[in-house]
Order: C-alpha cells, then structure tokens, then sequence
C-alpha cells in the first residue's frame, strides 16, 4: 500500500451512504408489482432517524453480551465492507485469502446477534437464533463454493485482485461457471440478507420469523444498528453479484462506481421482483433451495475443473 | 537437550512430592505447583530458542541419542508443556475439593508422568524410545481416565479407551516391523535412510502409521473411542487428553512423512479426504451431544479433521511438487494443533469450573450462568469465538491458512485442482460449529437457570487464573500471528525437507501484518461505535423491563428454548447421519444421541467377533500340562521355521 486509498475510501463512503436505500428500493419494486403505492424509497433512513433517537429499553435477563452484540454487528460489517473491491479495482485493505476474512467477519457478526438473541432468555428468540444459524449452515458451503469458482476462474486468491481485469478476461473462457455462480450467490444474497423465500421481512407473527424475531428486543439505537447493519450487507453482497456479472476493468473510476450504483439498483430490483413473484418457502424447503445454489455452483466449479 | 531432561525430572519429581506429601495438603499442593512451573521452563526455553533461531535448524542432537529436538519436536513440545503445565495447575483447585475422601495426589504424579510420556514422544529419535515413551502414556491415561472409578460408565469407558489405545499399538508395532526389517539400530535416522533407498514397503507403513496414530489422534471411523473416555476423566485430565495427547497422532503422522519423504497421491487424497468426514461428521454428532464434556470431545474429532485437511493438503503439495501449498498446508495444520490445543483446554477447564459449581454436565439443566461466574463465562465466549474460527481471534488464523492452501490449489494445474472443492466443506464445518457453539453458550451462560443449580458460586474461585492465560494466548495468536507463523513454518519445513521456498514465507509473514490490522481495526471500530452509542444513552441507565413475551403475561424459564430444541431442526435436516433418534410417548418426548460408528458398526461388530471366538475357548483347558504343550510345541515350530530358512 504505497499510496493513501483515497478513491476506494470516497467510494465506501458512497456506498455507505446509500446503503439504506436499497431496502427502500426492492420494497418500493414490490409494491409497485403487487399494484400498490409502497413506502418511500427512503423510508429506512427516517426510521434510522427515529430510532437513533429514541430511548433503550432492556430485558431483566440481558447483560452486556447483549449491548455488544449490534455494536459488533455493525464493525463486522463495515470492516468486511473495506476488504471489497468496491470500484471495482482496489479495496481498502487486502491480503490473499482475504476472502476468508469476509465470510468471517460476517460469521462473527451472526455469531453477536445469535448470543444477544439467546441473552433474552425468550423462546421466540431463540427459535429464531435457532433457524438463522439453521439456513446460515446451508448458505455458507454456497458462498465459499461462488469463490472457488472465481479463484479457479482468474487464479486469484484476492478480493480486490480478482474483481475488475481477472474476472472481465475469464468471462469468455468461463462465461457458463459465472453466470452460474452469479446465480447461486443471488439466492444466497436472499438468504443473507433474510428475504423472500427464505424469510419476510414483513411478516408480523413471531411464529413464523426468522431475523425478525432474534432483534425483538432490541430497541432505539441498538435497533438502528442492526437496520444499518442489515442495508449495508446488503449492499455489500450486491457488490458481489455486479462484480461478478459486470467486472469493470477499463473504466475511469468515476464510470466504475456509476456502474456499480446502477448495479446494485438492478440488484435491489431484482429482489423485489422475486418477492412480488412468490411466497417464502416453508421452513423445511429452506435449505433445500440452498443445497440448490450449493448444487449451481457446483455444476460451475465441475465446468471450470474439466 | 540436557536441560529438557532436567525439567521433565523436575516434573516428575514433583508428581513424586505431591504423592508422598498427600497428608500435609497445603505443602503437596505448593511442591506440585512450583515443581510444576520450574519443570516445563527449561523444556518451553530450548524449545522456544531452536524455533526463533535464525540459523538453520540442526540436523539431529548426535546420531544414535535416544531423544533429540528438531523444529517439529520443539513446536509440539511447546503444546505438551505448556497446556500440560497450565492445566496441571488448574488441577491442584479442581482436585482439592475431592479432598478428603481420594488420593489425590496419585492423580497429580499420573498428570505428571503422562506430561513427561507425551514430551517423550515427541522428542523420541529411536523406534523403541519412541514405543517406550507411548506406551507410558497411552496407560498412564488410562488410569487417569478411570479415576472416578465408582462408576460403571466410567469404567466402560476406560475399557474402551484402553482396548482401542492397544489396537493403535499394534499397528504401530507392525509399522515399524514392516519398515525396520533390516535396520540394526532402529534410529529414525536409519529408518528414514531405508525409505529414501525403497528398501521399505511404504506403501504398507503409511496404511499401518495412519491406522495406528488416525485412532490416536481420533480420525472418524476411528473416533469413538474419544469422546466417552473424554468425558469421564476430571475436566482438567479431559483438557490435556483432548487438547494435547490426542495431537501426538498429528505429530506421529508428520514424524513418518518427514521420514519418508513424499507419500503416493492416493494416501495423501485419503488424508484430506479422511480429514473432511472427521471435520463434518465430528461438528455434526456434536451439535447432537447434551453432555457438555463429550459435547466438547466431539469437537475434537472436528478439529483434528481440520488439522488433517491440512496435513493432507501439505502431503497433496508435496506429491505434484507445489511446494508453496504443501508450506500452508503443513503450517495450517501445525498451527491449528496450537491453536486447537489452547481453545479446546480452555473450553475443558471451563467446563470443569461449571461443574464445580453447578454439579451437572447436562446443557439443558443449566443457564444463566454469566451472572454467577463472569469470568468463567467471558473466558468460555473467547474459546468458543476462538474454535467457531472467526476473526479477530487465534482460529480463524490457522483456518485461513488453511483456506488460503485449498483456495490456492485451485490455482494449479491437473488433478490438484480438484482439492480446492475441499473449501466448502470446511465452510460448512465452521458454519455448524458456529451453530454448536452458540447452542452451548447460550444454553449455559445466558438467559435465566432452568433450574435452581448453583451448589457453591465460591468453587470458581482458583479455577480462573489458568483460563485466562489461555484466553490471552488465544487473543495474542489472532491479533499478532506474525508472532506464531513464522515459528509455525520452521516447524513445517522439517516435514518438507527443505523444499520449500523463502517468498512463501515473506508472503505468509506479510499477509499476517495485515491480519493483524484487520484485527485492530474491528477492535478499534467496535470501540468507536459503542462510545458514539453511549453518547446517545440515557444517563443513568436504561429502564429495564421484561423480555417480549409475545403479549403472553407469565414467562418462566422452563419456557426458554432448549438446547435440544435449539439443535433439533438442523439435525433433522441430515436425518440418521446425525445419530439422533426421539421417543414419542403420549405425555413425554425423549431425544437420544447415538455415536453412529459405535453403535451402528462397532458393537455388532463385537459381537460377531465374540461369538465366533467362542471355538476357540477348547484351548483354555485350566490343566497346566496343556500350557507347557503349547509351549513347548510353539518353540518346536519356531525351530523348524528357522532351520527350514536356513536351509533353502
């Protein structure tokens, strides 16, 4: 690192502060297919707004496990956002295999909200502690089969080394293996991020719930944490999937991050598009649609190891 | 070399004092102590200096010494002498309380004598040092392993334990047989000389070495010995049974590969293959455990699966010369040895301060637990952080070594290229773990007691010291791994002979600075967010309340979710593979758990075996006259055998 990443930091910012609308966006393309009007596209930055301003209340059994967890929720979450490529060419920090690093640290992001969900001492909450780390262990064999085949695809072992000129000069040797793993890695976005079919964001029975009901009892600012949280995975995996599907290689950097704010538009939309087109699985059908993408990414690792 | 046998006399001396002093508790339990620590210092120094000497390691400490120190011998002396030396002390508080009523003490000289056994092994240059030294060991465990002996499933279990710990000897005997045939002295060095000439059937050697140290070490389908004998022994015992012995297997593994240099492809693809089950499997049927100790007995037949996916991977590197990957395997796998051995005793020792306190095992009686032991509890949470394998602590470091070498086959060309497929498997392991491990210390330390269980809340008192040292070498390790990985491929690049090359080096010690500011960086991030969070905090403190009980006025504690319950839904999803089956009676519903192994092959297995050697109990006739027969007419043929060779 010769050189003070000063555009990888300018384009963290961006997408930072875009990160909440996202959630807005595939809300607002679901209403809009469903024929109605919807929230406002930046709906989550006022609720953001509220809740960082409201008071906290606490459960009696709770200690500090469950003070910490957003908090680590949310530095979890901005670290891994600093190994990604987000323009495409350089992260902001890398090492080869730093794409361990960013399965990790989401890892230890589940691992804080899961123990705050268990610190309440609530059935409801640990149910859905119990159903996040149940679909977690199907969707994490997924990703990291997506990044082997992007290392078999540009030798790689980098985040921010394999994105942009690798992946651009192996999708005509290897266009099959990405569309593929493009595929796989946009129902594990579903998964990660928690929405149709895996799990609805807009349900209001505790019983049927998945992320939802680990956080009822955060409030106020710890609330706003993990809403934050959640937008900015979303955007991150969103960073995936376009850098995957449109590695930007020759652009100027201000083209690049262009690109990349369209692209995770597209993304959001495409979301919102699956959620207006079909209802959430049954709870047991769940993994069986991550053994799926497990099973497309599969198919492309075998294309690529012919 | 003199200065590791001073201290290993010191230890064992020690144990001797501890013995002889059993009335005069106060003066055994200081003697242990400081005998203990003044014991592995010298033995920890000479280990330590060969391994940051910058000069080149020295071929052996004078051919023909029974015992001698190499890099590979010093990194696993390291691991017996210093989880040995904690935990040892861990044991004189958690012992003490037995007091009056057992000889305690008889436990400390065993402690002792299986600390200096498994340093013997390690250091071992000779065959028959070597068996010496395992022997020694393998029954000293034993007895340590029946030291509750009252109980009828302790003494299964040391039956067990002992019977499968002969079987390994067998094999190791016959290894060696096979391989020495025609070597006088029986030095390791002699050994190595008749593989690099193919005077030695090694294809049979690495067969017998893998079935031998496979069981040792605790491989799936030699496993299941592991976690009964684990569970039974005092927490302490289990601590050095689980986070160190069974990695005498790792090292009796890496011995015969430096020795024999490069193995055939087909046995270093059984090894990551072997590796892989033992990783999901041994994850899996933990998950399913509702006993805290053979809960954490089957991680380790978890994480050794992982150390051997390394091992194999290394092994794979050095088959189709790609001596980069064979360097991040090997030291993936050493250091995940380390690093296994420090969360897993510290999870051990911690499990033991709970039973001290609460006097169950069973998950799901216990909860709340943070509140009566903090600092139990605090130190559980780093190992069980620390084992899931996530940043910022000690095990993500090895696994992504470990990654980072599967990842990086992927890179090559031919048949390697498959290995990488390997990757997702172990991220599957580490995703049930974090489920596993989540199950355990929330069951345990949070939400409200299930039950009334906290016999004497001051028994933690004396148990803290030890774990907290661990905790902080788990955190020292991920924060700074530049302090551990270069030491780490020393050690490696004994098993390769030196074909390893030094860019790798400088490129692991590189991305290891990065490591370490990732780690700063979460840790600097998290700090920075909760004090801009606290400036929004209410003064005073936030109101309390109760927890959202769904509208539903009356939440007791018995309505928590259970660990079981907890568990259920992802073990049902792999249906009989995870050894659980339920007992649904009209008012009662039961979950067993099942070692799949044991009991689906091994004890039909048994039977059959006894069963059909009931033919052979005509030959037990009582009447000594038999006997000399047989005797005389074994050393009959035995003449007749060798007078027949001699004459062709």
């Amino acid at each position: 690192m010769s050189t003070f990443p000063v555009f990888p930091i300018l384009t963290l910012l961006i997408v930072l502060g875009l990160a909440p609308a996202l959630p807005g966006i595939a809300n607002r393309t679901k209403s809009a297919l469903t024929g109605r009007r919807g929230a406002p596209v930046m709906q989550l930055y006022a609720d953001l707004a509220k809740l960082w301003r409201k008071g906290v209340v606490y459960s009696r059994t709770t200690t500090l496990v469950f003070r910490l967890a957003p908090v680590v929720l949310l530095s979890t979450t901005l670290l891994a956002a600093c190994l990604l490529p987000l323009d495409g060419q350089a992260a902001i920090l890398g090492f080869p295999g730093d794409l361990v690093a960013f399965a990790g640290l989401f890892g230890l992001g589940r691992f804080s909200l899961v123990v705050a969900a268990m610190d309440t001492g609530s059935s409801f909450e640990g149910m859905g502690a119990s159903r996040e780390v149940t679909v977690a262990a199907f969707a994490e064999p997924a990703l990291f089969l997506c990044f082997t085949v992007l290392v078999l695809a540009t030798g790689q072992l980098q985040l921010d080394g394999m994105f942009g000129l690798p992946l651009a000069a192996a999708w005509p040797l290897a266009a099959p293996s990405l569309v593929l793993a493009a595929v796989s890695l946009f129902i594990v976005t579903l998964a990660e991020t928690c929405r149709v079919p895996v799990d609805d964001p807009l349900t209001h029975l505790e019983l049927t719930m998945i992320h939802e009901v680990m956080v009822l009892d955060h409030s106020g600012p710890d609330l706003a944490l993990i809403l934050y949280a959640g937008g900015l995975k979303m955007a991150l995996f969103g960073c995936l999937i376009v850098g995957v599907l449109a590695p930007r290689a020759h652009q100027s950097r201000a083209v690049a991050l262009a690109e990349l704010v369209l692209g995770l538009g597209l993304v959001a939309v495409a979301i919102g598009a699956v959620e207006s087109a079909m209802a959430r699985l049954r709870m047991n059908r769940v993994p069986q649609l991550l053994v799926a993408a497990s099973a497309l990414a599969g198919f492309a690792l075998i294309l690529l190891l012919r | 070399m003199m200065l590791l046998g001073a201290g290993l006399c010191i230890i064992v001396l020690s144990g001797i004092l501890a013995r002889a002093l059993e009335r005069r508790t106060r003066a055994a339990d200081r003697a242990f102590r400081w005998g203990m620590l003044a014991g592995c210092a010298p033995g920890l120094w000479a280990a330590v200096s060969l391994l940051v000497s910058q000069s080149p390691a020295p071929a052996s400490a004078g051919a023909g010494a029974a015992f001698g120190l190499d890099p590979l011998s010093a990194w696993f002396l390291i691991i017996v002498l210093g989880v040995g030396t904690t935990t040892a002390i861990y044991g004189i508080h958690y012992l003490a309380r037995e007091r009056p009523g057992r000889r305690i003490g008889t436990a400390h000289l065993l402690l002792a004598v299986l600390i200096t056994a498994m340093a013997g092994v390690v250091t071992a240059q000779t065959i028959l040092a070597f068996m010496g030294a395992w022997e020694i060991m393998a029954i000293t465990a034993y007895f340590l392993v029946v030291f509750e002996h009252e109980h009828a499933e302790v003494r299964r279990a040391g039956l067990l334990y002992l019977v499968l710990s002969h079987v390994c000897i067998i094999a190791l005997v016959g290894m060696f047989a096979a391989w020495g045939g025609g070597v006088a002295g029986g030095s390791f060095q002699e050994l190595a000389a008749s593989a690099v000439h193919q005077r030695a059937p090694v294809a049979l050697v690495l067969v017998l070495a893998l079935i031998g140290f496979g069981i040792k070490a605790g491989v799936v389908p030699g496993h299941f010995w592991l976690p009964s004998a684990h569970a039974s022994a005092p927490s302490h015992v289990s601590a050095v049974l689980s986070g160190v012995m069974i990695k005498t297997g790792i090292y009796g593994l890496l011995r015969v590969l430096t020795l024999v240099g490069p193995p055939p492809a087909w046995w270093a693809w059984s090894v990551l293959l072997l590796g892989l089950a033992s990783a999901v499997l041994g994850v899996l049927w933990a998950l399913a455990q509702h006993d805290l100790k053979r809960l954490l007995a089957y991680h380790s037949v978890e994480n050794i699966g992982i150390i051997l996916m390394g091992l194999g991977l290394g092994a794979l590197g050095s088959v189709y010369h790609h001596p980069a990957l064979a360097l991040l395997g090997f030291t993936g796998a050493l250091l995940h040895t380390l690093n296994h051995a420090l969360f897993k005793s510290l999870l051990f020792l911690g499990a033991g301060a709970v039973l001290r306190v609460t006097g169950t095992r069973e998950i799901d009686r216990l909860g709340g637990l943070v509140r009566v032991m903090p600092r139990t509890a605090w130190a559980f949470l780093i190992a069980a952080v620390a084992i899931v394998g996530l940043p910022p602590l000690n095990g993500f470091v090895s696994e992504w070594l470990i990654f980072r070498g599967l990842l990086g086959a992927g890179g090559t060309a031919g048949a390697l290229r498959s290995a990488s497929a390997a990757a997702a498997g172990l991220a599957l392991t580490g995703a049930l773990a974090l489920a596993c491990f989540t199950k355990v210390y929330g069951a345990l330390f949070l939400g409200s007691p299930r039950e009334a269980m906290v016999r004497e809340s001051a028994a933690e008192r004396g148990l803290v010291a030890p774990q907290l040292v661990l905790a902080a070498a788990c955190i020292t390790i991920g924060v700074l791994p530049i302090l551990v990985i270069p030491a780490a491929m020393r050690a490696a690049a004994v098993v390769l002979q030196g074909r390893g090359a030094i860019d790798d080096v400088v490129a692991a010690t590189q991305a290891a600075s990065r490591i370490s500011l990732a780690a700063l960086g979460l840790v600097g991030l998290t700090a920075i967010i909760w004090l801009v969070r606290a400036g929004r905090m209410v003064r005073g403190g936030a109101p309390v309340a109760a927890t959202w009980g769904g509208a539903f006025p009356t939440v007791t504690s018995r309505m928590q979710y259970t660990a079981s319950s907890y568990a259920a839904s992802l073990l049902a999803l792999f249906g009989p593979l995870s050894g659980t089956h339920r007992i649904v009676g009209p008012t009662s519903f039961q979950v067993h758990t099942t070692d799949p192994i044991l009991d689906r092959v091994g004890r039909p297995l048994w039977g059959w075996l006894r069963r059909s050697a009931q033919g052979l109990r005509g030959i037990q006739t009582g009447r000594i006259m038999w006997y000399l027969i047989y005797v005389i007419s074994a050393l009959l043929g035995l003449l007749l055998y060798l007078w027949l060779v001699a004459a062709q």
